[in-house]
């Protein structure tokens, strides 16, 4: 849009730019037409001698254009070849610059100064936040004492999180998808290490040491102080019979009978309600029920006598023993995935949760191979 | 170096006018562009050139596309980051799918709303964005201009924009010059050639060429000029942007465009947030790794840390917070195009202002008069109401007659109902002053003159300078014929014999002479135009009733008048400016006034307004009253500096910049608008944020180059509009003044505003970093902080906008704009370590009572974070010795989540009511004075509470119902952080200027 000549306009604006690359211009900019300044001698006076102004105009008169374009000519060969020059060298010292401005950041030795504090403010901010950090840790502190102070240790303030109760089974190992063939015992082997060494815990002997023998069908209630010792009732291995591993070391697994222990999880002062014990029963989850032609539970009732209700939790109820219902699954389908659903049932299970599949309920395949 | 760049452009574009149209003869002008001076050009001519050369308008400054607009608000700010975290969630998803095919669908759902969220801010400031502009574009219609073109030999009104070069134009008193035009033929035809030069005084055309500069010689005129008077016929001989006005304009477009203040600002801010995010993250990154974690499970935390960082609503917060003050500042008759303009004014330091029109009342306006030997002082204020000289001279009676006869002003028809000051004349500025000027003291002007009928008239040129007319009079027992005449002073006395005093005749002696020139000179020497009155009664005997009066021949004395008396005229300043310089002064910003009128007048007027204080003295003025010459006097006495452009011309940038520095009530006169440039890249040199205001074309550049241009919305024209940040809609510069407290405020309460939004992100970034190094299970999820972020958040901290000035913002310096940044170490330092820290403590307390009151005590959930988030651990035993299920831990750990953001919130609360002020006490702002702030504080317990026992039932949401106790564990946390700041403000109030202040005052 300029009105000159196109490669003119280009030639300027280069012009321009090594003014501008060039520091402070040693000379004023160049002079525009000074079309105004004199023009109007606003005077006081109204009525200004417009002739006079005319001549004024004539002698501040700017050189005549050609001239001034010549000059520029041989001005732009010039700043072409400094600007070249000029340039590397510029980023190059701003680079350096940079790094001086931000060595001097991190320690200027003329004003003894690091980060742009001295050595007594930044004492002075240390003792400060240690104060102030070392009050805030006493605040903490005091809340937590607090917490505690409202907290029982014996009894959970709130289980509502925990209930209903969720169900586990053994042997778990990572998954719940049963695979191993009969034939091979290295794929149910870790089965039977895992069940021996659950069960560890449930021997004849031990519980008899340890538990006491308490008269099943009915609550063991023990009331007294929070903070008193409980007992625990015995839950023996040899209640499991044929999955006790007493009998058949391998729980079933070497003739395809897999034995499959369920747990419900644990909960403090958890009693199954109007004192009908929670049974167990599994089927088959999808598909044809037959897959499973039969299931031996044990104990026979399938249930979770109430003996063993309720928890006093870990702290005085050290020697709790959960309860087990083993099932055994003596006729399935071989050679076939079987997705089998354990729920617990009574009143007051909920087994039917959607997002969570463990509470009351567990679903696994059994897929064994012969 | 831009600076000399565009300064050259500009001197460039003047020189580099080349048209040689003045010098040819018409015939020549004819030949050259195939037209005919009397039959002009034909209609099928007249089309081809306008599809050849496009319509006569200026082709209006290149926009940015929408797209790219909305582009920039997608990747600005924070956005980057937030897509970063969204492409990383996306690609652990990716990671986590080849690996396990059904892996859960977290990752993928928190990509998309990371990508939700940069789209909805995106989306929200583009449209704030789009609306604050959309005030403009109202304005920017016009009503088309229209010319009075030959063609085909007939004469047609066609819209300006159809004219073509060769057209023959004619032009009369009052119309716009339609194109660049060489004149052809003209009758006393006068333009006003301000929106070229800036100087307003009307200049003859006539069609001889009198200077080989097109720009100088008489038979040119250009493009957007007005015509005053007389008329004209031309050829047009440059249209569009070919003309003189169109290349000035489009040099405008090429002054860059620098970043606004609160721009850079913004940006520094953003970089020191996303430089904490990115450091802290990455730093995690590898203490993750190298705590064998997986690879995949760090990026997640790097995704999550990012989050928390980064504030998502602040900068739509910003966005809303600026409309709201641009649209407080429109009410105010500032209208800001550019919303972060709004902020720039406020931080100005110095203002560049126009005289005319902005500091005055742009009209001339009688001011004094002398008679009697005395002088008189008259109104001038905006209404004239009260004149209260002495009216009862007869001197007066005989003054007055002359001012309303002696005058060819006359008002435009059908205004009866319009106050007189606001009538539109025909008529130049003095005429119009005098008429209006007599209309109020007399009354009925038009009758007057009716009863006094005029037989003749010499209408007043530039050789007479006067101006003369013969009435007959309304007494009718008075055959005399009555000759009145006004004109210069000097020119007026030579006339004259005799001298009015008290209604009686005396002759003009010495004493009297002298007495006139004391008057002339002192009226003169405080700027204004004086004009002289005179009359004589012709005798009868010589003048009969019948008498023909020939103005060529002069058949009638034009001597021996008797002198009246003086009146003499100024444009009087605006009556609200001298308080808005004084509050300006008590701020700290310097007034430049920057005029293209003559010295004397400049300074009368920097005077009357206050730009140069009533005791300080320029170096003149220190000269002429110690009787040195003015190369002796010691320049750094001098407070004031009167400025020529003549003198500017031959000023090296260090001189200008010495000026400048050193003087701090400046006036720069009888300036070209180019040299107003160069003004405001001297003010720039000194780092001054400098606010220039113009209304012509070539003030553009100006406007461009300085930090706030701003436009005359009434007198402005549409380029200086378009260069423009923001447009006075009164002219006022009064209205600079409130807009300047208008960006202070602004500032201050978007600290409080930065300061409370930064605060949470320390008490939303624990969490990840605990639960990396402690293995707790996480106590707060990505998706829940982004409903603090963009929920509880957002409409407290759009609240604190509306917070009002803790001191008298007008009576401190303006800020620095490199020392005192928006986002300062203390500010950070305070809101992420002080109240950052303590709401994160808070919201641990709540957190750990949540999860012991549940059954894990915070010694079992150390480092069980692999486990508890193991999905085939169905029988995790807790601290009781209770087994919880994967899905109730998860349940737990909402509840967790939810109790978190309760905390926080509640102790956003705290964190508003201390933010409101940042040096008083909240309680000597006044807790309840600003409503907002509690209908914020409403809206975030009513958003927390929807979110927790509202949508507690949405899964993907993470928001469980928690027990009610659970929102006040955090109170007393709250508590504590509102007495800390209290005894934070109260030391800095207490020692000001101490250590203490230096480091917790942000």
């Amino acid at each position: 849009m300029l009105p000159v000549e196109p490669c003119h306009s280009v030639s300027l604006l280069r012009i321009l730019n090594n003014l501008a690359l060039r520091p402070a211009p040693p000379r004023p900019p160049r002079q525009p037409f000074q079309l105004s300044d004199d023009q109007d001698e606003v005077n006081q006076n109204y009525l200004a001698d417009e002739e006079e102004e005319a001549e004024e105009e004539a002698r501040v008169m700017v050189v005549p254009d050609l001239e001034e374009e010549e000059e520029e000519e041989e001005e732009k060969e010039e700043d072409e070849k400094e600007e070249e020059e000029s340039h590397s060298q510029e980023t190059d010292s701003a680079w350096w610059r940079k790094l001086q401005i931000v060595n001097e950041y991190l320690w200027d030795p003329e004003k003894r100064m690091s980060l742009a504090r001295t050595g007594q403010s930044w004492s002075l901010i240390l003792v400060i936040y240690f104060f102030f950090y070392a009050s805030l840790a006493a605040v903490i502190t005091l809340c937590m004492y607090t917490l505690f102070l409202t907290i029982s240790p014996y009894m959970p303030t709130f289980t509502e999180r925990v209930k209903p109760p969720g169900v586990m089974i053994r042997p778990f190992a990572h998954s719940l998808n049963f695979n191993f063939n009969v034939s091979e015992p290295d794929t149910w082997q870790h089965y039977v290490i895992s069940l021996n060494g659950f069960l560890q815990g449930y021997n004849d002997s031990l519980q008899e040491e340890m538990n006491v023998d308490c008269p099943p069908g009915q609550y063991f209630i023990q009331d007294g102080d929070e903070d008193e010792d409980k007992k625990a009732c015995q839950f023996k291995r040899s209640f499991l019979k044929n999955c006790s591993g007493l009998e058949d070391p391998t729980f079933g697994y070497s003739t395809g009978q897999p034995c499959i222990l369920l747990k419900m999880n644990r909960i403090v002062g958890f009693r199954p309600e109007r004192g009908d014990p929670v049974k167990v029963s599994c089927k088959v989850q999808r598909g044809d029920e037959n897959d499973i032609r039969s299931i031996n539970y044990y104990p026979e009732s399938a249930s979770f006598d109430l003996r063993y209700y309720p928890y006093y939790g870990k702290l005085t109820h050290v020697n709790y023993t959960s309860p087990l219902v083993a099932m055994h699954f003596t006729d399935v389908v071989k050679n076939q995935a079987v997705p089998v659903q354990c729920q617990l049932k009574g009143k007051g299970i909920i087994n039917d949760v959607i997002n969570d599949r463990f509470v009351g309920r567990v679903i696994f395949t059994l897929n064994i191979e012969t | 170096q831009t600076e000399v760049k565009c300064t050259a452009l500009l001197i460039k574009t003047k020189d580099g006018y080349h048209v040689d149209d003045h010098k040819l003869s018409k015939e020549e002008l004819e030949t050259k562009y195939g037209t005919n001076i009397i039959t002009g050009l034909s209609s099928a001519r007249a089309a081809e050139l306008l599809a050849q050369h496009g319509p006569n308008s200026l082709t209006p400054p290149k926009e940015t596309p929408e797209i790219i607009k909305f582009l920039k608000q997608m990747v600005g700010g924070f956005s980057i980051l937030l897509w970063i975290g969204a492409i990383l969630c996306w690609i652990a998803y990716g990671i986590q799918y080849s690996h396990d095919q059904s892996s859960s669908l977290d990752n993928v759902y928190l990509g998309s709303v990371l990508a939700l969220v940069v789209i909805l801010t995106g989306v929200f400031a583009y449209y704030q964005e789009a609306k604050s502009t959309n005030i403009m574009s109202s304005f920017q219609k016009m009503i088309p201009q229209q010319a009075l073109v030959i063609r085909d030999s007939e004469k047609k009104t066609i819209p300006a924009d159809q004219l073509v070069v060769g057209d023959i134009v004619e032009i009369k008193g009052g119309d716009q010059v339609p194109a660049d035009v060489r004149l052809l033929s003209t009758q006393g035809c006068k333009v006003d050639n301000s929106s070229v030069t800036g100087e307003s005084e009307p200049q003859a055309r006539s069609c001889e060429f009198t200077h080989e500069s097109p720009l100088e010689t008489k038979n040119i005129a250009f493009f957007s000029t007005t015509c005053l008077e007389g008329t004209a016929t031309a050829m047009v001989i440059n249209t569009g942007d070919r003309t003189i006005i169109g290349q000035i304009a489009s040099l405008a477009s090429r002054v860059e465009d620098s970043k606004t203040p609160i721009a850079i600002e913004i940006e520094h801010f953003v970089h020191i947030v996303a430089g904490v995010a990115v450091s802290i993250g990455i730093i995690f990154f590898i203490i993750a790794v190298s705590m064998k974690y997986y690879v995949l499970d760090s990026i997640i935390f790097l995704i999550g840390i990012i989050v928390a960082n980064v504030p998502e609503g602040l900068l739509a917060t910003v966005t809303v917070t600026l409309s709201l003050t641009a649209k407080r500042m429109a009410k105010k008759n500032c209208l800001v195009k550019n919303l972060e303009a709004v902020e720039t004014l406020g931080s100005t330091s110095i203002i560049c202002s126009d005289k005319t029109g902005t500091l005055t009342q742009n009209r001339m306006t009688v001011a004094h008069l002398w008679f009697d030997h005395q002088i008189f002082v008259a109104d001038t204020s905006e209404n004239h109401s009260n004149q209260v000289f002495d009216q009862s001279s007869a001197t007066w009676a005989s003054l007055s007659k002359i001012i309303t006869l002696c005058n060819r002003a006359e008002f435009r028809p059908g205004q009866e109902s319009v106050p007189i000051m606001k009538k539109i004349v025909v008529g130049d500025a003095s005429e119009t002053a005098l008429l209006k000027f007599s209309e109020v003291m007399l009354g009925n002007v038009m009758d007057i003159r009716k009863r006094n009928r005029k037989v003749a008239e010499i209408p007043f040129n530039s050789t007479n300078k006067f101006q003369l007319s013969i009435h007959e009079t309304e007494d009718p027992d008075d055959k005399r014929f009555l000759m009145v005449m006004k004109g210069a002073p000097e020119r007026i006395l030579e006339k004259c014999s005799t001298i009015m005093v008290n209604g009686q005749e005396q002759p003009l002696d010495r004493s009297t002479a002298e007495a006139f020139h004391t008057a002339y000179m002192e009226l003169g020497g405080i700027g204004e135009r004086v004009l002289g009155f005179c009359h004589l009664y012709l005798p009868t005997d010589e003048f009969p009733e019948t008498y023909s009066f020939d103005v060529e021949t002069m058949n009638f004395p034009t001597s021996n008048f008797c002198f009246v008396g003086l009146l003499s005229m100024i444009d009087p300043p605006r009556s609200t400016v001298p308080d808005a310089v004084t509050k300006c002064r008590s701020a700290g910003i310097k007034v430049i006034m920057v005029t293209g009128d003559h010295p004397i007048t400049a300074k009368a007027i920097a005077k009357s307004v206050g730009i140069i204080s009533a005791n300080s003295e320029t170096v003149e003025d220190i000269a002429k009253r110690l009787n040195l010459p003015v190369e002796q006097v010691n320049k750094q006495d001098a407070k004031a500096a009167v400025v020529t452009g003549m003198e500017l011309k031959d000023m090296s940038p260090e001189q200008l910049d010495e000026i400048l520095a050193n003087h701090s009530e400046i006036v720069f006169a009888r300036t070209s608008p180019q040299q107003k440039l160069i003004i405001v890249e001297g003010c720039q040199r000194q780092d001054a944020v400098v606010a220039v205001t113009g209304d012509g074309v070539n003030d553009s550049p100006a406007l461009k180059k300085a930090d706030i241009g701003i436009a005359m919305g009434i007198a402005g024209s549409d380029a200086a509009r378009n260069a423009a940040d923001m447009v006075l809609l009164d002219d006022n510069f009064a209205s600079i003044v409130t807009g300047v407290e208008e960006g202070r405020l602004i500032f201050d309460n978007l600290k409080k505003t930065i300061a409370y939004t930064l605060t949470k992100n320390i008490a939303e970034l624990c969490p990840f970093l605990i639960y990396i190094i402690a293995g707790l299970p996480l106590p707060i999820g990505t998706i829940t902080i982004l409903f603090i972020d963009l929920g509880t958040d957002i409409i407290p901290s759009i609240a604190l906008a509306y917070e009002k000035a803790e001191s008298d913002i007008m009576n401190r310096k303006p800020r620095h704009k490199k020392k005192d940044r928006l986002v300062n170490a203390p500010l950070a330092l305070y809101s992420y370590l002080h109240i950052g820290l303590m709401q994160a403590l808070g919201a641990f307390i709540t957190y750990f009572t949540v999860y012991a009151q549940h059954g894990f005590l915070p010694s079992t959930i150390l480092n069980l974070r692999v486990e508890w988030e193991n999905d085939n651990v169905n029988d995790l035993e807790d601290s009781y010795g209770q087994e919880w299920t994967r899905y109730q831990r998860k349940y737990l750990e909402w509840t967790g989540y939810t109790a978190f953001f309760v905390s926080i919130m509640i102790q956003q609360i705290a964190d508003l009511i201390i933010r409101k002020t940042r040096r008083n006490s909240t309680f000597q702002q006044g807790l309840f004075r600003n409503k907002i702030v509690w209908v914020g504080i409403a809206s975030q317990i009513i958003i927390a509470l929807i979110l927790s026992y509202g949508l507690g039932s949405i899964q993907a949401l993470n928001f469980t119902m928690i027990r009610p106790q659970y929102w006040f564990v955090a109170v007393p946390h709250a508590v504590l952080i509102w007495v800390y700041d209290e005894v934070r403000k109260l030391f800095i109030r207490l020692f000001p200027g101490s250590w203490w202040d230096k480091n917790m005052y942000y």
